[in-house]
């Protein structure tokens, strides 16, 4: 069974963001990148299944500019077997995406994507479902726990209140949650073979999907600071401050 | 056991206020010890002063009455510096936690002695600027507490000690005098420089009561390495490789013991399959992509000649953070244990026969007891860490760790190294000082000692007996 998993590029989840000075985006300049969270989740699922002799082949890939090569080595020092990056400029929304992975899923045929459910810079949540739409294959979102089984995948999901398992049939698509795996460190000597892995480059006309835009940014501001605390002189100043100030007494 | 008179305690109340003199039990426990939990604390009351004038004002009250002070920073001291068992006074500097007057033309920043180290790297990160000093403990440990200890840590091979990062002090001596020495400035050569004295004197000659500190750029995106090494002398192969070609920020090492443990009680992740004996933890700056494939090569030449076995690297911030935990979260994991701590070093160059040599002792001496190896042995400093086995009692345990460290410091001494790298002397390395410092050592430090503190209040009994 061969596995597609999608990685993407993002800001480092430590470092606090700052908004450009004249509000256009979001800073990026010297500001340290690093694999989506929720994509490394889904590569260490992937890499798990082809352990365990469910998953034969892994495919990691990643749609961006030609420093997302980066992460794609990382997927495969992880375990991927080979990478694929499809070159884009500049930001794409969900839709392109979607669209240019299910490009790639009619090349490959893989029998199960695996996609993080949401990347940490736009927070979109989207992507996994638009494949799904696109392709028509059948999806597991918010996965807390994926077990093959045969011609079909059981995707447990955490929702509101609880669990809920799905049975899928192949092929399928699977959006990781937190809870999925802890995934593991680089290995040095996997870094190493990696760099002998192969990684074909595709552009989205390769693919036959044109990059379109639909969304546009109007602005991009920091949240509005807090305000410094005070101290009150005594009990009777903090009733008093309640009641009259805050006004919730 | 000296008590405090009805008159004394009435002064303090009127320096610094009824709610500012502590005498509950709670109270004298908390505050009367470090880390350390090899005596019980005695202490006959805390004061907790809130600016220079009440320090004052409560250290010559001291030193009329002949009331011995004891200096509490953060409490986290590993030594006893901090423990008052005799019915000293403790004077804790909790309250005194501003930081103030930044400068950014000077790159310095004025503390308090009640400044949490980590509250001082929070505030420099914010202006976009780093506090390089750093260990497990500095959520806890304070400004005052490290200048006094002269603080080492985890990034001693490229940034130095607490030392290095102090621009000026303000001291209040024994008589309660206030000294301001040396205001920050980067040159000045007119006469001694006597803040040099003060820090790492452990509250022996005065209180800190007030430090500028020095800020430094913050290091370009860290990266961190786990390697696995077979044995001891491998790990300063690999350091030395490391050193040749690169400007590291970090090297740590641990043993397996100490990783297994670390992982069995923290719930943290192996860095790799392989076990080995030994880890190295490395950190480096990626300045440049050719950093990376830099440290990528050297880590190829040590498999190449069989000294790392397996690594790992990390590949986001988050990752350096775990990585570093399986060093850091060490000392409080193996605490459970009450271990005895030898805190030695040698310069690096004699690190590997050093270390040999006491393996051998150790290991001959302790057959029954479990040893836990980690240190910063870049900057060649190992902890020694002796688990107390469950059933032994403590006493027992302490003369047996006792009998061994004996044997440990003539090592020491032999290889003119310290019996105690970082930690400080305190009461529990006192009867070792001499294994590192000459008898005509010892005497000047006692007279110097005279000088600031003629009525012999401040911290008496630590580091030596007058
Ligand atoms: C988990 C753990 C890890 C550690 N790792 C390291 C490490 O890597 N490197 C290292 O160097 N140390 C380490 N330590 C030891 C300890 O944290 C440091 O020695 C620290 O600098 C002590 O600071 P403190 O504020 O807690 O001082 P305390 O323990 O309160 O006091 C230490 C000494 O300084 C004196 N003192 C405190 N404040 C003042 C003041 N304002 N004026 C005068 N004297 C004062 C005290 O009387 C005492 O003698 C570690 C400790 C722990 C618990
Ligand atoms: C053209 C010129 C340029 C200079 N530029 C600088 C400069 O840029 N920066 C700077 O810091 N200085 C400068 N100096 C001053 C001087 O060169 C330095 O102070 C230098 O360190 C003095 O060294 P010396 O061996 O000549 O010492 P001396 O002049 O011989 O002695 C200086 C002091 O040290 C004591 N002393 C000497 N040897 C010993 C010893 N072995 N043990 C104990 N005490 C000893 C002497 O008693 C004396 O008090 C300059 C001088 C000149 C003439």
């Amino acid at each position: 069974m061969k596995v597609l998993v999608a990685v993407k590029r993002v800001v480092d989840y430590n470092v606090k963001v700052r908004a450009k000075a004249d509000g256009s985006d979001v800073d990026l300049n010297n500001v340290k990148m690093a694999i989506n969270p929720f994509c490394e989740i889904a590569v260490e699922e992937a890499v798990r299944l082809k352990e365990a002799g469910v998953a034969t082949e892994v495919v990691a890939v990643s749609i961006g500019d030609k420093s997302c090569q980066e992460q794609i080595r990382t997927a495969l020092a992880l375990g991927a077997d080979r990478g694929i990056q499809v070159e884009t400029e500049g930001s794409v929304e969900p839709l392109v995406v979607a669209k240019l992975l299910k490009g790639v899923v009619e090349k490959e045929q893989p029998q199960l994507v695996i996609l993080g459910k949401q990347s940490i810079d736009g927070d979109n949540n989207q992507t996994g479902q638009m494949l799904g739409a696109l392709t028509g294959m059948a999806q597991g979102t918010f996965a807390s726990e994926v077990a093959v089984d045969g011609d079909k995948v059981n995707v447990t999901r955490e929702i509101d209140g609880g669990l809920q398992t799905v049975g899928l049939n192949l092929p399928a698509i699977v959006t990781t949650d937190l809870r999925l795996n802890e995934p593991r460190y680089a290995s040095l000597p996997n870094i190493m073979k990696a760099k002998k892995k192969p990684l074909d480059v595709f552009t989205p006309a390769d693919l036959g999907v044109e990059v379109t835009s639909h969304l546009t940014t109007l602005k991009v501001e920091p949240p509005a600071e807090r305000q410094a605390g005070i101290k009150v002189e005594s009990v009777a100043d903090l009733v008093d401050k309640l009641k009259n100030e805050a006004k919730v007494i | 056991m000296p008590t405090l008179s009805d008159a004394v305690l009435n002064e303090l109340t009127d320096i610094v206020g009824p709610a500012r003199l502590l005498r509950e039990a709670d109270d004298l426990a908390t505050y009367g010890r470090d880390w350390t939990r090899f005596a019980e604390p005695r202490p006959s009351a805390i004061v907790l002063p809130g600016s220079i004038d009440e320090v004052q004002a409560i250290v010559r009250l001291a030193a009329r009455e002949g009331v011995a002070l004891v200096p509490s920073g953060g409490r986290t001291g590993l030594s006893g510096g901090a423990l008052a068992a005799g019915g000293e006074l403790v004077l804790a500097l909790d309250r005194m936690n501003q930081i103030e007057d930044f400068n950014p033309v000077d790159r310095t920043v004025r503390c308090g002695p009640g400044v949490i180290t980590e509250q001082l790297q929070t505030y420099a990160e914010e202006q976009g600027l780093f506090y390089p000093v750093d260990f497990a403990s500095a959520g806890s440990s304070q400004i005052g507490g490290n200048i006094a200890t002269n603080a080492g840590g985890i990034k001693v091979i490229r940034y130095g000690m607490t030392r290095d990062w102090v621009a000026g002090l303000k001291v209040v001596t024994g008589t309660g005098e206030l000294l301001d020495l040396n205001r920050g400035l980067a040159k000045n050569n007119a006469g001694y420089d006597l803040r040099q004295l003060i820090i790492g004197a452990e509250g022996t000659l005065g209180i800190i009561v007030e430090a500028t500190m020095q800020l430094a750029r913050p290091p370009c995106d860290p990266a961190v390495m786990v390697l696995g090494v077979p044995d001891m002398p491998t790990v300063m192969s690999v350091l030395q490789t490391f050193q040749e070609k690169m400007d590291l920020t970090a090297f740590e090492f641990f043993s397996e013991a100490a990783l297994s443990k670390v992982i069995e009680h923290q719930g943290l992740t192996r860095p790799f399959e392989t076990a080995t004996e030994y880890y190295a933890l490395i950190e480096f700056e990626q300045r440049t992509p050719e950093d990376l494939e830099q440290a990528m090569a050297l880590f190829e030449h040590c498999m190449e000649q069989g000294w790392v076995l397996d690594g790992c690297i990390s590949q986001s911030l988050a990752q350096a953070r775990d990585l570093w935990r399986l060093r850091e979260d060490i000392s409080e994991t193996i605490s459970r244990w009450t271990p005895y701590k030898n805190d030695i070093s040698t310069v690096t160059s004699k690190v590997p026969a050093f270390l040999a040599d006491v393996e051998a002792v150790v290991t001959e001496a302790y057959p029954d007891f479990e040893i836990i190896w980690f240190g910063h042995i870049g900057d060649g400093n190992v902890h020694l860490n002796v688990l107390k086995p469950d059933g032994l009692p403590m006493e027992e345990f302490q003369r047996r760790c006792g009998e061994v460290s004996q044997w440990v410091f003539e090592i020491v001494q032999r290889y003119e190294g310290s019996v105690s790298a970082e930690h400080g002397v305190g009461l529990l390395k006192k009867d070792y000082l001499h294994f590192s410092r000459s008898d005509a050592e010892v005497a000047l430090m006692k007279q110097i000692k005279q000088l600031f503190d003629p009525a012999g209040i401040m911290n008496p009994g630590k580091i030596f007996d007058l």
